[in-house]
């Protein structure tokens, strides 16, 4: 399954996504759509998939997982789902958005723009942790293969992007 | 590494599977019975005895004998239930530290998770026999309605017993994985799980391979068990008639009764009627024993059973409500526990929901086979090679096979009466066939003797049939073939062997689709992928707030794990620790719901109130258990959050003494 950063930065991400966008589902999503698509999420990130991991993996899972649970539980119910897509239209994406999250205090060690040496390289690395931290990690992808292009022989470059490529497919957009 | 095991500890009898060369099947003692009563007696001699041969000495030896504990696991001492236990049991029952409930007996005190660690490993111990390996790590099942108090207190047991508990499972999911994925694409499932001493339903969503649970409702004070005290009941009060002999003043004799109750109950499933005798139980002048005799009918069991099975269906109704379904939305029905034996269960569960419930594993061994089938998807060491996980079938001997031939055994039974207050309704009273032929002392029925008027009302907390104009047609023989293996009052002998596997599937009483195809078919067919289930919390989680309000932070039937972050502050200037009281229940009132304990935040710095701020994170884990952490907003540290649970002895002087205690009584086979 997927390493732990690759969960890391995916999980970093959920939190400027919506519930449609983290279930992956349409706005105009039935039930039984959204359903499906909560069961693919779970099939995906609950941690009972990665009993072969290590701990900290399923611990991020974990936390995936119930940012998902969160997600299914208001657009599975009527009203809940109501709700949500007045709050959504006035610009507010989750239940509790004053409290932020605590996530499991790992932050990756290097910034991408500290990793580049070029200063060309060092701009699409710059943009693309820009990107990261906002959460457009597709957006991200391509400043940073721009960055790995201008360096070819920058191994933790190349490491990040791979890093960023699984992340992508655990999106589903690889 | 070692084996993994699933159990399912029943109020009961416990029972012991585990997954082998891709099958689940259940394990048996030395002796061959795969259900081990959930019993332990403490002998004068200084042995413990657990299972069979401690069910032997609950009449001889009843103070020193402990069994139904689940009833009470989990429980204060000031709750309803274990005090009016203490009158129904014939051990003892005592206070002990933080209001929690232990049990007296030869002289030591035990918390009520040291008694179920007696089982537990008792069970551990059958296991390693008969897969011949060390077993250390388990799936231990519990009633879906269980609260976080009752699910800690099993974990412990657990972890008392030696063994790493992967997964504290609900009872109807570890059911509805054992029944496999669905024949159609997708499937809506409900599980009526009537047990010895707890109910529950649970209705799940199953497509593919995804068992999701929608929702769950129970009762975890309702089951067989109830049926045995009204039956008793009902002995007593002929026994006070015959022999001015008050059993329900005397621990000793009820409990006797129960026992009488127990096994009247049991053959009445099979049969039309059954007689106790018995020459000891009370002594009349001059020591001379006393000859009594107690005959029922099946009619009258079911009549006495009654209240305890239309509770269900309130239950029931509570589940499907909570689903958003309607009962003819669900494709198929399961039939789990014991007491679903009894033919009018299985009659009233099919009126209910109106089709037939399916009962092709053995509904007192299909929990055990789920648990089992969950254990071998978390052993993190099952991946040996590079094979695909497959979601294991059932093993032969637990799947109810049809029989060849009907078997002439299987009487066919008159059902009880469907009153519809409608002239022509039946001519004669259906009373008629109720009252024995002759002899015998039937249970006194206030009935009015007008053929004309409704005679019996049985259905009352039924819904109501449609309102139609003509009466809906009274199937005039309906029978319910139960197709598994009679009689159960002895299970002390081998099972029968079932017929080989090429059987036609057991036909529904209506002309209902076919329910899914076979397990008894030599080729299993396509390896089916490894399942996942997503359970759910069963009961609203909540905090007090002002006014003795319970503020929810997780809604019941959540799907776990899941969590709810909320922000708490200090109410006066310089205070360094916040306490906020956490209970579970569906009142808004905190009071009326089931009350777990204090969260205790503590290390605060010392600030003007209210400007501390503690985001705390109440975390449902997937064995549904509460876990919290806490954090300083303004800092991000993580602050101490301690959840101290009522009547649980969770300090480390605590387990170390528990611990003793059951290093200190071996447990053999």
């Amino acid at each position: 399954m997927a390493s732990k950063d690759a969960l890391f930065l995916y999980l970093s991400s959920l939190d400027k996504k919506n519930y449609y966008e983290i279930l992956r589902a349409s706005k105009d999503a039935d039930l039984a759509a959204i359903k499906s698509a909560f069961h693919a999420f779970s099939l995906l990130y609950h941690p009972d998939r990665y009993v072969d991991s290590p701990q900290e993996v399923r611990a991020l899972a974990a936390e995936i997982y119930k940012r998902g649970v969160e997600a299914y539980r208001s657009l599975s119910r009527r009203d809940a789902r109501a709700r949500y897509d007045r709050s959504l239209a006035r610009g507010s994406i989750r239940h509790d958005a004053r409290l932020p999250t605590p996530l499991p205090p790992r932050p990756l060690p290097r910034t991408l723009e500290m990793i580049a040496r070029t200063a060309r390289a060092k701009k699409f690395a710059d943009k693309a942790d820009r990107l990261i931290s906002i959460g457009k990690l597709e957006n991200a992808r391509v400043e940073l293969v721009s960055a790995c292009q201008c360096e070819p022989d920058n191994e933790e470059l190349a490491e990040r992007l791979r890093l960023l490529y699984e992340a992508l497919a655990l999106e589903g957009m690889v | 590494m070692s084996s993994v095991i699933g159990i399912d500890l029943g109020t009961t009898n416990t029972v012991v599977a585990a997954v082998r060369d891709g099958i689940a099947v259940t394990l048996p003692d030395p002796q061959g019975n795969r259900l081990i009563p959930s019993c332990v007696s403490f002998h004068p001699a200084g042995s413990t005895l657990v299972g069979r041969a401690a069910l032997e000495r609950r009449l001889v030896d009843a103070p020193s004998t402990v069994y139904s504990v689940k009833r009470l696991v989990g429980r204060t001492w000031d709750s309803p239930e274990v005090q009016q236990a203490r009158d129904k049991l014939p051990f003892e029952l005592c206070e002990g530290a933080q209001g929690a409930t232990l049990v007296a007996a030869r002289g030591e005190k035990y918390s009520l998770p040291e008694i179920s660690a007696f089982v537990l490993r008792y069970a551990k111990a059958v296991a390693e026999a008969a897969l011949g390996e060390p077993v250390e790590r388990a799936v231990i099942t519990v009633p879906a309605n269980f609260n976080d108090l009752q699910r800690a207190a099993t974990k412990m047991a657990g972890k008392l017993a030696g063994l790493e508990v992967l997964r504290i499972l609900n009872e109807p999911t570890a059911a509805a994985l054992a029944y496999g994925p669905p024949a159609r694409a997708r499937e809506t499932v409900a599980v009526y799980d009537l047990g010895g001493g707890t109910f529950d339903v649970t209705i799940l969503d199953v497509a593919g391979n995804v068992f999701e649970v929608v929702s769950t409702a129970g009762d975890t004070a309702l089951g067989g068990d109830d049926i045995d005290v009204i039956v008793a009941e009902h002995m007593a009060g002929d026994l006070l008639k015959k022999h001015r002999f008050d059993a329900r003043a005397n621990g000793l004799a009820f409990g006797q009764l129960r026992l009488f109750a127990e096994r009247l109950k049991r053959e009445l499933s099979t049969s039309e009627e059954d007689t106790i005798e018995s020459d000891d139980l009370v002594t009349g002048d001059r020591g001379s024993t006393v000859a009594w005799q107690f005959r029922m009918t099946r009619p009258e069991l079911e009549w006495a059973s009654l209240p305890v099975v239309d509770r269900t269906f309130a239950v029931c109704q509570q589940a499907l409500d909570a689903a958003g379904v309607k009962a003819r939305d669900l494709d198929r029905v399961l039939l789990v526990g014991g007491a679903t034996r009894m033919p009018m269960v299985g009659r009233k569960v099919e009126q209910f929901f109106g089709r037939a419930p399916v009962v092709q594993i053995n509904p007192e061994e299909v929990v055990a086979l789920g648990a089992a089938i969950q254990a071998s998807l978390l052993d993190p060491a099952r991946r040996k090679g590079a094979e695909p996980i497959v979601h294991p079938q059932v093993d032969e001997h637990s799947v109810v096979a049809a029989p060849a031939d009907e078997a002439p055994a299987q009487r066919e039974l008159p059902d009880l009466p469907v009153v519809h207050p409608l002239k022509g309704g039946p001519a004669k009273p259906a009373a008629a066939e109720f009252l024995p032929a002759s002899g015998g002392k039937p249970l006194v029925f206030d009935l009015p003797h007008d053929a004309s008027a409704p005679t019996f009302d049985l259905e009352l907390s039924l819904p109501e049939p449609p309102p139609a104009a003509q009466p809906p047609p009274i199937p005039s023989k309906r029978t319910l073939r139960l197709k598994y293996p009679p009689p159960l009052a002895s299970e002390l002998q081998q099972p029968p062997a079932l017929p080989p596997p090429a059987v036609p599937p057991p036909a529904p009483i209506r002309a209902a689709p076919a329910p899914a195809p076979p397990r008894q078919e030599a080729a299993p067919g396509p390896p089916r992928p490894a399942p996942l289930l997503i359970d759910v919390t069963p009961l609203s989680l909540g905090v007090e707030t002002v006014g003795g309000f319970c503020d929810t932070l997780i809604d019941a039937n959540t799907p776990v794990p899941c969590d709810r972050t909320r922000s708490f502050s200090t109410a006066s200037d310089g205070q360094r620790a916040v306490r906020v009281r956490v209970a579970q229940g569906l009142s808004n009132r905190f009071d009326e719901n089931t009350f777990l304990g204090e969260l205790e935040l503590s290390g605060l710095a010392a600030a003007p109130r209210g400007e501390t701020q503690i985001a705390v994170t109440f975390e449902i884990d997937a064995d549904g258990i509460l876990n919290v952490r806490a954090r300083d907003v303004k800092t991000g540290q993580e602050t101490v959050a301690r959840l101290q649970l009522v009547g649980a002895q969770t300090g480390a002087s605590d387990i170390e003494a528990m611990q003793a205690r059951q290093a200190a009584h071996p447990v053999a086979l």
